[in-house]
This record gives structure tokens, sequence and C-alpha cells, in this order.
């Protein structure tokens, strides 16, 4: 069905490519949308429907939601990318470490990602925000604790198929030493699956922090963040939708936007593993 | 191996082997681990909690202060003894069944998380069915269909997993609740106030659930035994109800454990979106207030319901694929 | 089809599980005219009226607890359960002469000693109850005969009478005393001497209530007597604006207590229902700003806050003018508010800019904030998350963003936890607490949030002895003439100082069908009363 093409020769895949660079993009330079002060309020405009002013209407405080929504790509994606990668590096040490040690220690590091596993992802996120505070780099960090299972458990299952693979039976025969064939086999091997997770696992950490600023545990305001938005938004749902709904959509279209790019790499990925 | 199944911690590598006294090892070994993992959840979160900032008697007296309460409350609940033996109290009592009492509820924790408990569980299994039914119906209905309609529901399917569960939910509310006023408010009215949650929290896993199965089907129904079944003159919709979807059922088995744990945390946002009573209230309250009973409580529970699952879905694991009892 | 059996079995049992949910009261009767269903915001964490902390929890305790005497909307007090009083000449002596015919729901006597035994139990600090802080000065009670109380206080406290007039101080029977912890569950083992009792609860939905139907001591402000006009009233826990207003609208509930301002309209002079706004006599929601941290100890720079924004601006568009801004920290109705307050203060940002250059904050970084030295003019406001409700962190951020447009004072909203907070009281390095308290008397909840004992300035160093002077001084004379003057000293002092900010008058919304009649507010504590001159009926 699918074959080895570029990786942007595939409509979707190129769109959601493009978008994420225009996220990218406002996440760097939010003033290039010409996108108005996302903190400056006015009283007067409160709550003010879409106009051709303001396109995505006004907040209670009378801000510009399109304002706010740009630049709330900005904590949306570095909350998002850091959480994933405090998930992936945590995610390869255990689980490289599980693959490549005898039966004990493999059965110590399952069991304590069952345990990890145990808590749901929110109540562990919680715990981790209430003991440390509520700052961004604490939220990524707990978005990032609930996550290392998932990459440990894929990276272990990886590690230990190249292991037991004849070529490395091989090199192991040949006397290469350890390190030689954790930089020469399992290195790349086992490298292959982490950016299709990595980048799936972005999208999943932007909803996942929002679902914290729901709950009131997210970033502090008056940032920007699409979920403090959105629960700002909630309770004046009945009259002014637009609050709530365009965060909403951005974070939306930037998930799935992350999901595509993800699941193109794994196809070109898969074509390319031995 | 899809994004789907990746994502899934299947934990199928406890084979059983047919001899009766190596099965009755392998699950108290099981039990024993189990229990492990759940006092281990405990510990961690019990830990936790007594690190964080502010002095629980300090947290229970408030704003209200006169001269010796803060003395007064933390002798009432021996939080005046070292933390050590706190921790050894706690366990005693908990071997004996006893949970302990609220602080900040003063009332029995057992019977403060197993009131919230059943509305969460409700939702839950609600939203399980949903999506299962959902992802079945689609699955079923698309697998290796013509492309317009294979495309138009994996399109589906990844707005569906891409939304945040709780803005489905204000979307849900929007347009049922308040646009068309088919679906009450209020979430003690029954079944008709369960609809709107349950799709909420059903939906994003429908769409990750379909996703799987489509795939897993459309593998099966390439297999040579259904090109057999086929040649007998056995219609389509039979072929794939009757004879595909088993085979196709296993990688969706294996993300069971994960979707309920998945639902279970969804639903503490799900319940808040919607005002229903549950689990998430209890937990979130008791997380800020340092309720450290309460807490404890909850983590109990999820290590517990992690533990179940992911046994339950090894057994059924085994009873469809028998190849893995012989390996 | 045989293969699919059993997960059909599966999601059939599911769906019919999901159905039998333990629904709560159907749908209200009010048809009858004898029952009444409320949409409350709260579900009370305890039900225990000497334990509960959560001003929304009295709503509903006020059922079925009474108390010795009745504040009146003058500031003064009716009697209750007790039908006259006599103070000593110094202050420190109070006694009670009783009713006769009061008894509690189990049928046990009210008398001198069941009242000896509920102030004993609360000033016990071994009980660790919440209400022992408004009896710090009690010494002891005395039951010279069964009808008559006497109280002896170590100091005099003029806050006494309207302590005792709070449901905090109201009576339990001496035998559910006894239950001590297990009060705080609503179970039938609370009982009280009030118009209702507890009939049933089940916890996340809702708490019921029947007719006491001995019940025959309202408070003597009353307009009728004997029990109540209901037989039965149901409290739905609905913590959701959307979902009360949409309760109510749709008929699931006759009441709502908790209306947001923009739901307003849909009640508010709508045929087929009512909206009621309760006083407004207790604490105004108040920035207190530490005035011994940071630049918060530049009275200049708190000067600056308190004028820099204009104040009527930021309440109306978060309110949608549904409550006033407030000029102290007292309520505006309360008898003890200083009104000379009023319009003494506030936007004014071209002072506060001046004041701030005075100050030496004349830099300004790339966000545009002030700077000294290259210090960004940061103000931290400690907002703990469990007390976040009423779009207040709404209202703190339309000030920020004011704030920091006009004079670049960069006012740094953090909503913590409760155990940070409770850290920073423990030494004294908060830097802004904005908060409103539980009713209480004046002088008193002066002394709460500004005196040098207590749970704000308990462990600040430096804090103004002056100010505590007049604090202790309005709190120890029982001479109302006296002490009005001295208490509204003490407002604008802290007012001119800059040591609070006050922000709005809060008020309780009510809305209900028009069939609902005699719905009213608690004087003591601004909140819905209880339910005993209800009646329901065209």
């Amino acid at each position: 069905m699918t074959t080895r093409r570029g990786p942007l020769r595939h409509t979707p895949t190129a769109l959601c490519a493009a978008l994420i660079a225009v996220l990218l993009l406002a996440a760097a330079f939010p003033g290039l949308f010409g996108a108005a002060d996302p903190l400056r309020s006015s009283m007067p405009e409160s709550l003010q429907a879409p106009s051709a002013r303001h396109w995505f209407g006004t907040d209670l405080l009378g801000r510009d939601v399109f304002a706010r929504v740009v630049h709330g790509a900005r904590y949306s994606l570095l909350l998002g990318v850091a959480a994933m990668l405090i998930s992936l590096v945590l995610g390869l040490l255990t689980g490289v470490l599980a693959g490549l040690s005898g039966r004990a220690a493999d059965e110590a590091v399952a069991r304590a990602l069952d345990v990890v596993s145990a808590f749901p992802g929110v109540l562990l996120a919680m715990l981790v925000v209430v003991f440390t505070g509520p700052g961004v780099l604490n939220i990524a960090v707990a978005i990032g604790v609930s996550g290392v299972p998932k990459f440990a458990r894929v990276i272990r299952a990886q590690t230990r198929s190249v292991r037991d693979a004849a070529y490395v039976t091989h090199a192991v025969v040949q006397g290469r030493g350890r390190g030689w064939i954790l930089a020469r086999h399992i290195a790349p091997n086992v490298l292959v699956a982490v950016p299709v997770i990595a980048t799936i696992d972005i999208g999943t950490s932007i909803v996942a922090v929002s679902g914290l600023s729901f709950l009131g545990l997210g970033p502090q305001p008056p940032v920007p963040e699409w979920g403090v938005m959105l629960s700002e938004g909630r309770d004046i749902l009945r009259t002014a939708w637009w609050a709530g709904l365009f965060p909403g959509l951005a974070m939306t279209v930037t998930v799935i936007a992350f999901t595509v790019v993800g699941r193109r790499l794994q196809l070109l990925l898969e074509g390319r593993t031995p | 191996m899809s994004a789907a199944t990746a994502a899934a911690e299947p934990t199928a590598d406890t084979g059983t082997r047919a001899s009766a006294p190596v099965a009755l090892r392998r699950a108290a070994a099981r039990v024993a681990t189990g229990i492990g993992v759940m006092w281990a959840a405990a510990t961690v979160a019990y830990v936790v909690l007594h690190a964080m900032p502010g002095k629980i008697e300090d947290i229970l007296v408030g704003d209200q202060t006169y001269p010796g309460a803060q003395e007064a409350v933390a002798a009432e609940w021996g939080l005046d003894r070292p933390p050590l033996v706190q921790y050894l109290d706690y366990l005693w009592r908990l071997a004996h069944g006893d949970l302990g009492t609220s602080y900040a509820m003063r009332q029995q924790v057992a019977s403060v998380v197993g009131d919230q408990l059943w509305p969460t569980v409700q939702l839950t299994l609600a939203a399980a069915a949903v999506a299962v039914g959902l992802a079945l119906a689609v699955a079923v209905g698309t697998a290796g269909r013509a492309r317009p309609l294979r495309a138009l529901a994996s399109v589906a399917e990844l707005v569906a997993t891409s939304m945040p569960v709780y803005w489905l939910g204000i979307l849900l509310l929007m347009v049922f609740s308040f646009g068309l006023g088919w679906f009450p408010l209020t979430a003690d009215s029954g079944v008709a106030s369960l609809v709107l949650p349950a799709v909420t929290l059903g939906l994003p896993m429908a769409g990750l659930l379909s996703q799987v199965l489509r795939e897993s089907l459309e593998a099966t129904l390439e297999q040579p035994f259904i090109t057999t079944v086929r040649a007998r003159g056995v219609g389509e919709t039979l072929v794939r109800l009757r004879h595909a979807l088993r085979h196709a059922l296993a990688p969706v088995i294996n993300l069971g454990g994960w979707m309920i744990g998945n639902l279970l945390g969804g639903a503490v946002i799900t319940e808040t979106v919607f005002g229903r009573p549950g689990l998430g209230a209890v937990t979130l309250t008791a997380v800020t207030n340092k309720d450290v009973p309460v807490v404890l409580a909850v983590v109990l529970l999820a290590a517990f319901a992690y533990v179940v699952i992911s046994t339950l879905v090894d057994i059924v694991n085994l009873l469809i694929d028998p190849r893995l009892r012989t390996r | 089809m045989r293969d699919l059996r059993p997960l059909a079995a599966v999601l059939i049992a599911t769906l019919l599980l999901a159905g039998c949910a333990p629904s709560g009261a159907g749908s209200p009767t009010s048809a009858s005219g004898t029952s009444l269903t409320w949409g409350v915001t709260t579900e009370p964490q305890c039900f225990d009226p000497h334990r509960s902390t959560q001003q929304n929890a009295f709503i509903i305790i006020r059922n079925y607890v009474d108390s010795l005497i009745a504040k009146k909307p003058d500031g003064t007090f009716a009697p209750w359960l007790a039908t006259r009083w006599k103070i000593s000449k110094g202050g420190t002596a109070y006694t009670f002469r009783l009713r006769d015919d009061v008894t509690f729901s189990d049928g046990t006597r009210f008398d001198a000693k069941a009242a000896k035994v509920n102030f004993d139990y609360v000033a016990d600090p071994a009980n660790a109850t919440d209400a022992a802080s408004l009896l710090v000065n009690y010494r002891r009670s005395t039951a010279p005969d069964p009808h008559t109380l006497r109280i002896e206080l170590k100091k005099p406290d003029s806050s006494l009478l309207e302590s005792l007039s709070s449901v905090k101080l109201g009576f339990l029977s001496p035998a559910s005393l006894k239950k001590g912890d297990t009060l705080c569950d609503a179970s039938r083992s609370l009982v009280g001497t009030g118009p209702f009792t507890v009939d049933g609860y089940t916890r996340g939905q809702s708490v019921r209530f029947a007719k006491n139907p001995r019940y025959d001591w309202p408070p003597g402000h009353s307009e009728h007597r004997g029990p109540a006009r209901l037989n039965t009233v149901t409290y739905r826990f609905l913590p959701e604006y959307s979902t009360r207003a949409g309760a109510l609208s749709s008929g699931q509930v006759d009441v709502i207590e908790g209306v947001q301002p923009l739901d307003v309209p849909l009640f508010k002079d709508v045929k087929g229902f009512q909206y009621l706004t309760g006083p407004s006599r207790q604490t105004s929601f108040t920035l207190n700003i530490n005035y011994t941290r940071g630049p918060g100890a530049d009275i200049r720079v708190r000067r600056a806050l308190r004028d820099g924004a204009d104040l009527d601006a930021v309440v109306r568009a978060v309110y949608r003018g549904t409550v006033p801004r407030a000029w102290s920290n007292i309520g505006p109705d309360n008898s003890d508010y200083d009104a000379s307050l009023k319009g003494s203060w506030g936007n004014d940002p071209k002072g506060a800019n001046r004041l701030l250059d005075e100050a030496g904050w004349t830099g300004r970084d790339g966000d545009g904030y002030r700077t000294k030295h290259g210090k960004r003019l940061t103000i931290e406001v400690g907002y703990p998350q469990p007390y976040v409700r009423d779009n207040r962190d709404v209202l703190i951020e339309a000030l920020q963003a004011e704030l920091r447009q006009n004079i670049g004072l960069d006012l740094d909203l953090k909503i913590n936890t409760a155990g940070e907070f409770t850290d920073q009281k423990a030494h004294g390095d908060w830097t802004i607490y904005p908060n409103t308290l539980n009713p209480l008397d004046a002088g008193m909840e002066l002394r709460q949030v500004l005196g040098s004992t207590e749970f704000l300035y308990g462990n600040v160093r430096g804090y103004d002895r002056k100010l505590d002077a007049m604090i202790n001084r309005a709190l120890a004379t029982t001479d109302l003439d006296e002490r009005r003057p001295l208490l509204a000293r003490i407002q604008r002092r802290a007012v001119d100082r800059a040591y609070i900010v006050p922000l709005f008058a809060p008020h309780y919304q009510i809305a209900a069908t028009d069939e609902v009649h005699g719905l009213g507010f608690e004087t003591q504590l601004d909140s819905p009363a209880n339910n005993y001159a209800v009646r329901v009926g065209r």
C-alpha cells in the first residue's frame, strides 16, 4: 500500500508537516502572524464575538483570543516536547538497561515500570505537580514521568530482539567489546523505533498538559497556554463559545499533525529496517 | 507494529504450561507481584505526600487559629510521631483492612472512596462500551472496503483520538445540552445523563481501537483460511463477524489493560467537565489538601485495578491464542 | 453469530448496569407544595457545625442547628433559644435565661446543662474543633438552674454575642457530641434542635431533610411559629455553574444558589423565575499585602498597587455589574463598615506612577515592567487552589493586566496549594494573600487579617503595633458607642497605608421558580437562610 517515497510526496503528510512548520514559526516569532499582545486586556472590549478586528473574538478580560492562540503555540509545543524528551531519555535508559541485563535486573525494571503504570497518568501528574509546584518545567516532568513506561517497554523489547539477533551473537563470538557492540549494533537498531513514538508522543503530551491546566494544575495565568484558555472558556460557554472553541481547535489540529507525521515516519522507517 | 500497539503494554511473556503445580506456582507468583506493586505504589505515594510542602496539622487548622490548635490536631491524628512510625502504623492497619480516616472529611476513607467508586466505575464501563461498540461497528464495516469509505473512517478516527477529552465534552455539552436540549445537565438523572460523559470519554478510545482492529481485520481477511471460507459460499458479513473477527481481536485485547487505565484517568477530567460525582473530585481535593489517607486509598485502588486488569488480559490471551499455552 | 454472543452480553450488561444508577430524587415535587429541591454549589466536607470550615456548608447545617441568639439586620440581637441576657459590668460574665420548651430531635431536653456541655466541648483544645477560635477568651460555663446559663470569660470580649449567634456555636445533643468525629458524616446521629432533621445522604449527590414536627422555637423576629411548612427539603450538589442553571431552567430543581454573572439574565426579571441577592455584611474579597516584605514593605509601592487600576471597570467586566466593588474589607452592609472610605481611594494611575518613580522603580525591562537596580517590580499573589472560586482568580488576572499596562507592576498570581500557603504562613514570608473570611464579628475579622497573633501576621516580624493596639482595644470594649468609631479608624488606617486592597463585595445569589415563597438570607451568615419560612405553591 505504501512504498518508499519521499516523506513529503504524500499530500496529507506534506500538509501536516507544513502545519508543524507554521506552529514552530508561531512559537518562535508570534509577531509574524500579526497577533496583538496576548496579555493586553481592555475591559470595555470584554466578550466580543469574532470580527474583523478580533478574528477569534475576545475573552472575559477583553484579550484578543487570536493573539492568545498564536502565542499559546509556544507554551504548548515547549511543554509537549519537553515532556516527550523526559519520557524518552528516562525510557531509553531503563529500556536499554533492562534489555541488556540479566533476568533479575530485567525483572526489577519491569516491576518498577508496573508501579509507575499503576498510577493513572492524571493522578501521577497531580502528585508530581502538587509536590514540585506548578512551574512550566515541573508540569513537563509530571507528564514526562508518566510516559516513561511506554517508551521503556518498547525500547526494552527492541533491545532484546537486537541482542538475540544472529549478527550480534556473531559479533560476540568474534570477541568484539561490549562498547563496540552497543555502538555498532544495538544503538542504531534500537534508536530506529524512537522517532516514531517520540513524534506521536509530542501530541499526546500536549493533550495531557492541557488536561492538567484544565484541572487548575497547569501553567499559571495569564500564560496563554491552550489548556488554561479552555478552562477559562468553559464557564462562559453559553454566552461566548469562541473563547473555548478556538484553543481547542488549535490543540486538536496540532495533535493530528504530529500523529500523521509520526505515522508516515513509521511507514518509511519500517520499510528500511532489516 | 503500529503506534497503537507501541503504546500498549502487553505483559504476555507469562506463558503457562499445562501441568497444574506449575500453573499454581505461577498464579501464586502473580498474586505476590501484584501485592508487591500495590505496596510499592502506596509507599511511593506516602513518601511523596509527606515530602510535600506544609505540615498537615497546619493545613487542617487553616485560617482559624487559636493557641494550641496545631498541637491538638497533631495529637489527634498521631502526626506528632516520627514519620517511620506513622508509616508502619499505616501498613499495620492496612493489613487489617483499615484504610483509616480522612483528615479533612473526618470520615472513614473506605466509605468516602467506596461511595464515590460506583459513579466512576459506571462512567468507565459505559465509556468502554461506547468505545468497543463503535470500534467494532466502524472496523467491521470499513475493513478492506472501497477507498473513500476507509479514508473517511481513518480521518474520523484521527480526529477522535486527537481531541482533548474535556474539549470534546465541552463541544458535546454546547450542542446537545445547551443547543438542542436532548440530554439533561444534572449528573444524577439516570441513563440520560450518562450518555454525553460516556461518549466524551469513549470516543477517543473508539478511534484508537477501531484503527487497530481494522488493521488487524485487514490482515486476517487476507489469510488463506478466509479464502477457503469464502469459497464455501459464506456471505461477506458472516465471514467478517464469525470468522475473521475472532482472529483479529487479539491486538485489541492486548490494549484492554491500557485502555481501562486510561479511561479511569480520563474519568477524572470528564467528571469535572460534567460536574459528575466520582473519584475525580475526591482525588483532586485530597491531593491538594494533603489528605494522605484518601490519596493512598485511591492509589491502592488504581494499582489494584491495574494488577487485576493486566492479569485478566494475560488470561484472555491464553484462551484466545492456544499457541501461547505451549510456548 | 455464536462467537459474538459473550461480547454482546457484556455490552448489554454494562448498559443495564449504567442504567440502574442510584439516581437521586427524580423530579422535584413542587406540585404537592410540601417539598423543595435545592441545587447548591458545595457538598460539605463535614456536616458538624463545630468542625465545618466551609461557608457554603452552613447553608445546609443551619437546617438542623439552632443558636442561643440570632443576629438582626441592624446589628442587634434577637432572642432564640435564650429569651433574654445580661452582661456583667466588667464584661466578663454573660447570664442567659433559656426557653423551657425546647427539645432536641431525639426527644431529650435542651437546658442550661446541654448548652454548657456544648461550649465546654468546643472550647476544649483536645477536641480540636474549628469553632474553638470563637471561644479563645472562654473560661467556663455554669448552670445555676436548668434554665439559666452563665458564661464566664478570661477577659472582656465584645465579639461574644456575635459568636454565640453563629451556627458554629449552635447546639448538638450531648448524646451525639459523644460520638465526636463521626458527626462529620451526615447521618441521623446529628441531633440538633432545628426545624429539620437529617433524613438521608447520598455522597456526591444529595442530602435530604425531614420536618421536625415538634419545632416551635424560631428566632424572635420570625414571621410564623410552629413547625416548618415544608415536609422535606433536598439539597443536590451541582458544582458546575452551567449545570445548576440548566437544572433550574429545566425544572429539575426549584431553587439554586450560586448564579454566575453571565447567567443572571436567564432568571432575573424573567417570567416564571425570581432572582435574589443577599447582603454583603462580612468581609469583602481583599488583597492582604504583607507590609514587611519585599517591594510591598514600601508604602509607595503598596499605594501604587492600590490606586493603579480602575477597579470599578475591572469588577464590572468580570462580574457583569452584579456585584459592587469594595471600599473596605468589612462588607458595605455591615453596621461597622466605615462608609467614609467610599470614593476615598483608587483609580489614579498617574499618582501611582509618580509614587513608583519616587520609590526608585524607574527602569523598564523588555516586557514593559518597571525595574530598580535591574530587578523587576514583582509582587507575588499566592492564592491557595482549594479557595479559588467564583471567578476570583479571573478578577485578580484582570487586575494584573491593568497594573501591568497602567503602572508596569508585575502582580504575579500563583495558584498554590494549601500546603505551600501554610508553609508561607509558618515563616511569615507570604507576600499577598487574597481572601474573605467566614462570618464573624467585625472586630474579630479585623483582628484575623491584621492582628499580630492571628494566621497572617502571627509569624511576621515588624507588624504595625499601633494598629494592633487599636484592634485589641476595640475587642476589649463592650460599649458600642466607643467601639464603632474605633473599628472605623482601623479600617481607614489599613486602607490608607494600603495594608489591604479591598476588591469587591461578594454576596450570595439565589434563583428560583416563582412558586417558591419565603426565601431569604441569614443576617449572621449573609448566606441563604434555612427553610423554616419557605413554602411552595401559587
